[in-house]
């Protein structure tokens, strides 16, 4: 009697997780379908997210089409004749610093960046208006890229942000990534004991980054949006533990923002290139442990030849 | 109403226990896609305690585990102690006591299901002293370790969800580490080693009854110890009891139901009152106890 009672749990239980394995499958199969074609009118967040990768990947082209060109304009830029105002399109943002620094560049130069600019900002806006359309479709976009858009040469930026420090100094993400060989990002918060047990070991890292051209920055999760209590609580525990490195913060309801909302596992830590963008798998849990050390140091290696290379 | 209804509701609530069961396990662990997905919920349900052990860190978890909760309150070097899970737990104990464990806990299910593979069973009556263990568990390994074996930044470690708990593996670490790889990366020794806690758990489940919830569960000993004071209890009309005994032998938390209504090892889980031939068991709601003339208490009183 309790066997057929059993059958018939085991059953249940199995359907309702089939049922579930049937709503996964068919949407990552709608993503990969849409992937295929991609609609210039999305109805779902996947198709938005396969039309987002779309974009990105035309605006990548784009940009990798005259790479000598471009860093001529980022390094224009990194002087700080023009910056990337909260919000303001990215193709508006190149125009600028081209407009501004169109002496270093020949007559024919400069229509090629500006017609690239101009499409470029096109792009940004179509990605703006389907970031409004679908909010989550940056972040499908991220997670299922490998799935909608080829695995080889579709790079993760690192969500661009502009916060400040623990002491209240501007922090600029494009500024900070192009100005290290590679920059390490440790996601943390004050009341994560493994978090907190690996910030003098964090505090090592930077110093020896610093040699190498590179840095570590903190984000402490708490301190999103400036919050007093927090930043004040975390200063304490970087000063107990003798952490002296950059710990920046910003507001939650930026693309950065979201981008915290699906880190679960802390401590996190993401290694970032020189373009911004992030390089291998981040690295979840302690590097205190031996092995986790270690793979964060592979990722490191690779970003700093590739910068020298 | 009179006690035949009363009669029948029991006997209604104590046949469909298994079906109850799985849809705790089912509101407890909503999220369902996430397990393909190895991500968490973390949405506002996550502030919330849900009444059964259910590991946070299950991809599919509507909510938060009270034990685990509490330790991360206590653990933390802002608080020495959490009044809002405290309260909670007092609060649930007070209207269910371990009729949570009978019918919401979705780790009671699983190693109910375990138990009923087809193999020779054996008897935890002789094992009794071992259900003290629990409250051993819940006082060390939950309140004070947590909150007294700290850092120098004033943390202390969730000592039984690190070192003990069987669900968090279940729950947690195997669903996230089969869909992420950066979880898998981070498995060490700690994982080997309540991985083997947790197939222990699994192997004695199929041999014994509830083996985890009789003598580990810190979640089951604070149940326990409101059980007495809680709204839900057994009652046992004398006038209809023959003292045949069946209901003592049926019980699988080896509580005598007519000598101890309110004992702290049972889970109300309704074997006793399924088993009695004259339907002298019953469940009751409402206040005072169990053993008092039963003319006027219903079921929904």
């Amino acid at each position: 009697m309790n066997m057929k009672k059993f059958a018939a749990l085991l059953l249940a239980a199995l359907m309702v997780l089939t049922l579930a394995a049937c709503g996964a499958a068919s949407s990552s199969a709608a993503g990969a379908a849409s992937g295929a074609a991609v609609t210039d009118d999305p109805q779902t967040t996947e198709e938005a997210a396969a039309l987002y990768a779309k974009l990105m990947d035309q605006e990548n082209a784009l940009l990798s089409e005259n790479t000598d060109l471009w860093d001529k304009v980022y390094l224009q830029a990194n002087k700080g004749m023009a910056m990337v105002e909260d919000g303001k399109n990215y193709g508006d943002f190149l125009l600028d610093t081209i407009e501004a620094a169109k002496s270093e560049f020949s007559a024919e130069e400069l229509e090629v960046l500006t017609k690239a600019a101009g499409e470029i900002r096109d792009i940004e806006n179509q990605l703006t208006a389907l970031e409004e359309k679908f909010p989550d479709c940056q972040q499908a976009y991220m997670n299922g890229g490998a799935s909608v858009s080829p695995e080889e040469g579709s790079l993760q930026k690192f969500p661009a942000f502009e916060g400040k420090d623990l002491d209240g100094n501007t922090v600029n993400s494009d500024d900070l990534f192009s100005a290290n060989a590679v920059t390490v990002v440790n996601f943390w918060f004050t009341a994560c004991k493994p978090c907190v047990g690996e910030l003098s070991d964090l505090d090592a890292l930077n110093r020896e980054l610093a040699e190498k051209g590179g840095a570590l920055i903190g984000i402490n999760t708490t301190t999103l949006n400036g919050d007093e209590a927090s930043i004040a609580e975390a200063k304490e525990v970087l000063a107990k533990k003798g952490a002296s490195y950059q710990n920046v913060y910003f507001d939650a309801s930026g693309a950065a923002g979201a981008f915290i909302q699906n880190i679960f596992a802390y401590p996190t830590t993401y290694v970032v290139d020189r373009s911004g963008n992030i390089v291998g798998d981040p690295i979840m849990g302690a590097i205190t442990e031996k092995n986790q050390a270690e793979a964060l140091q592979k990722l490191i290696d690779q970003a700093l030849a590739a910068d020298a290379g | 109403m009179d006690n035949k209804n009363s009669c029948r509701a029991s006997l209604l609530l104590a046949r469909f226990r298994g079906w109850v069961q799985a849809g705790a396990a089912l509101l407890t662990n909503l999220h369902l896609p996430n397990f393909f997905r190895g991500r968490l919920y973390q949405g506002a349900g996550k502030a919330v305690c849900v009444p059964g052990l259910n590991c946070y860190s299950c991809p599919a978890a509507s909510g938060a585990c009270p034990i685990g909760a509490f330790q991360a309150v206590v653990g933390s070097s802002k608080f020495r102690f959490s009044y809002y899970i405290t309260g909670t737990l007092i609060l649930l104990g007070v209207l269910l006591g371990r009729f949570i464990c009978g019918f919401l806990c979705p780790f009671g299910w699983f190693q109910e299901l375990l138990h009923k593979l087809p193999t020779k069973k054996l008897s935890t009556r002789k094992l009794r002293p071992l259900t003290y263990l629990k409250y051993a568990v819940l006082l060390v390994m939950v309140v004070l370790l947590p909150a007294l074996t700290v850092n120098e930044v004033g943390m202390g470690d969730p000592f039984f969800c690190k070192y003990l708990c069987p669900q968090g593996v279940l729950e947690g670490a195997i669903p996230l580490s089969l869909t992420n790889a950066g979880i898998r990366a981070a498995l060490g020794t700690l994982f080997t080693r309540k991985l083997s806690i947790l197939l222990t758990v699994a192997v004695l489940s199929v041999v014994f009854y509830r083996p985890f919830c009789k003598w580990l569960c810190p979640l089951g000993a604070f149940y326990a110890l409101l059980n007495k004071v809680s709204l839900f209890q057994m009652q046992v009309d004398p006038n209809k009891c023959i003292s045949c005994g069946k209901c003592a032998k049926a019980c699988q938390m080896d509580v005598d139901i007519t000598k101890t209504p309110n004992h702290t090892e049972c889970i109300r889980c309704g074997m006793c009152v399924r088993a009695c031939p004259t339907h002298a068991v019953a469940f009751r709601y409402g206040f005072g106890n169990g053993r008092q003339n039963t003319t006027e208490t219903t079921m929904e009183d």
